[in-house]
This record gives C-alpha cells, structure tokens and sequence, in this order.
C-alpha cells in the first residue's frame, strides 16, 4: 500500500519536482502551496504523513502544526525547514511534530520517515480500532 | 566610543543578524530545489540505465530550471555583499529613493511572510547625507513595527520630500494600524539612530503616516 503524503511548501519549484520525485518512488503525494490552502485537505484526512515548511507567508509551519493537531492530534506532522534552529525544533516537537528536517533534504532519508510515520499511523489506527472493539463487547451482556 | 555610538552599533549587530538569518533562509529554500534538481537527474540517469528512453526536453526543463536559480542566488548573494559593504560605508550624499529601494529589497522576504509588499514613491530625487547604513537600520526598525501588527494583506509605501533644508520620510502602510503606538516603539528602540541621523518621528494620523524628519544638511 502506498503512502499518502501531504507537502505544503510556498516554493512552487520545490513542490513540483519533490512531488515528481516521491510520486517515482511510490507515494501518493498531494501539494498545498500555502498553510491556508491546507486545513481543507487536512480535515478531509487520509494523510499518513504531513511535510510541512517551517516558513511560510500568512501562517508559518509552527501555527500550522497547532492547527493541524488541533483537527487530528494523531497526524504524523513531518517539519521540513531551511533554518532549523534548536528552539524551534524543541518548540515542533513540544506541540507534537513527528520530526525536524533540514532542507536540502536528502530524499532517502525523508522516504525513509514517511514510512515511519505510516507505520506509526497505522498503530495508532489499530490502538483506535483495538479501543473501540473492547468498548462494544464491554457494554454488550454476552 | 560613546554611548551613542555603542547603541547604534548594538542595534546595526541585531540589524545585520535579522537580515543574514533571512538571506540565509531564502539561499536554502534555492539550495534545497537546486538539491531536488539533481537527484531527480540521478533518478533518471538510473531509469535510462533500465532502459527508459531520456527526454532532451526534459533535460532543457530541468536546466533551465537550475539556471533560474542559479540567477536567483546571485540576485540575492549581490543584495548581500552590498549591505555587508554598507555596514562601512561613512557618510556622503546619498539618493534615498536608492536606499528605499535598497531597503525595500532586503526586507522583501520578511515583509512576504507577513503578506506585505514594501515600495518605493518618490516624485522627485531627494539627496541627503547620511550613513546609508544607519538609515537602513532605522527604516528597518519601522518596517518591522508596522510587519508585528499587521493582519492580513497590506502594502506599505515609502517616500520622501524636501523643503526649506529639512527631508520629511514618510511610511504609508494605510488605515488601521496602530501607528501612536508604532512610534513610540521606534523611539524606544531607535533612540541612537534617531540621534545619529538627528532625526525625529512622528504620526501625521490625517493621512496614516509614519514620519522621520531630518535636517538636509547632516
């Protein structure tokens, strides 16, 4: 099954070519140029993973990830930056980003977290599924 | 040195440290698609290896792409070394629409974050001298006073007149901001610039104005 990534970055050459580029090694990629744009797909789910820029105009990455944890605090938030400063990246992290990277990335390398991030979606899926099974047999008298 | 001069040296070190960390953003938001750029020529130098036919006209588009930003680099590696040189430059008669200009494209990218655009209106030439530096650094001060309170889209405008030996600079950034409080923020923070340019600031809140006056004569 192939990943299905979300990349929201304001540089439209970026988001092309690493859209061609994860798209060539299997994942099922959707682009948002801004945060704003974003929300609307994000609400709609099904993202296993989420790469998001750090800076962007309107709303910057970290506003975003409140944001996006707020519709789904399960989301597997990816921070992609040009300038990842340590504050910053302890500061993703507190509100509940997956990981920090550093631009240029190394494609490999961030491949390599989307499918961390899908496997950790899909345990979570399984730990809900798991909960709400235990809920029904525990109030249904056998 | 005096005490003035430490300040504005103190506030030129902040100046230089916001504007680097910027520049140095917008160089690895180029490297970063100079990177995609390359592995995705490595991505189909291996398919060609497999035996997919290489288009000629995708390698053009992928040139022409990394030439672009290759372009773009330079552009921004030249705002740099020109105000890594303004840093010591000493004072001599300077054209402000140049420095607005200048300023303007510094700040480009800070103000593009927060949905501004800065430009330039100037009905005739105005020349002062100055340190265009120092007068960099104090645009900046209010440039980013106006970018801290602004919500949603706005366009700021930066101008100049000149009459009876006094250089009125005005900051337009329109309605609805709250430009007594701006003020009094530049002159908290900009207090050695003020000084070192003799300059003063003001609200004209008829027309929603930030304004710095100096005397034509430094």
């Amino acid at each position: 099954m192939s990943e299905k990534v979300l990349l929201i970055d304001d540089e439209q050459d970026f988001l092309d070519i690493m859209s061609e580029r994860m798209q060539a090694r299997d994942i099922d990629v959707t682009t948002a140029s801004s945060a704003k744009d974003a929300l609307g797909l994000v609400e709609n789910g099904g993202y296993d993973a989420i790469i998001l820029d750090l800076q962007m105009p309107d709303m910057d990455g970290l506003q975003a990830l409140e944001r996006f944890k707020a519709i789904n605090p399960d989301l597997q938030v990816i921070l992609l930056t040009g300038h990842a400063t340590v504050e910053k990246g302890v500061k993703a992290i507190k509100l509940g980003a997956t990981d920090v990277v550093e631009k240029p990335a190394d494609i490999a390398l961030l491949v390599e977290k989307i499918k961390k991030a899908h496997a950790q979606k899909i345990i979570l899926v399984e730990k809900e599924t798991e909960a709400k099974i235990r809920a029904i047999l525990g109030s249904k008298a056998w | 040195m005096s005490t003035n001069q430490d300040a504005t040296s103190t506030l030129g070190l902040s100046f230089v440290g916001s504007m680097t960390a910027s520049i140095s953003h917008e160089l690895k938001n180029v490297l970063a698609i100079v990177n995609e750029n390359a592995g995705l020529l490595e991505d189909l130098a291996l398919l060609a290896e497999k035996g997919r036919p290489l288009s000629s006209e995708r390698l053009k588009t992928m040139s022409g792409n990394i030439r672009r930003q290759v372009q773009r680099a330079d552009d921004i590696i030249l705002r740099l070394n020109r105000f890594a040189h303004s840093t010591h430059e000493p004072t001599a008669s300077i054209e402000l629409g140049e420095v607005f200009e200048f300023t303007a494209a510094l700040v480009a990218r800070l103000a593009t974050m927060r949905s501004v655009t800065v430009t330039v209106v100037m009905d005739a030439p105005v020349v002062v001298p100055l340190r265009p530096f120092v007068l960099e650094n104090l645009l900046w001060l209010c440039l980013k006073n106006i970018f801290a309170v602004t919500q949603g889209e706005r366009a700021v405008r930066l101008g100049a007149q000149s009459s009876d030996g006094q250089v009125v600079i005005t900051l337009d950034p329109g309605e609805g901001l709250p430009l007594t409080d701006i003020e009094a923020q530049v002159v908290s923070e900009g207090q050695a610039l003020l000084a070192a340019l003799r300059s003063e600031v003001s609200v004209d809140h008829e027309h929603h104005l930030l304004r710095l006056s100096l005397p034509q004569g430094q």
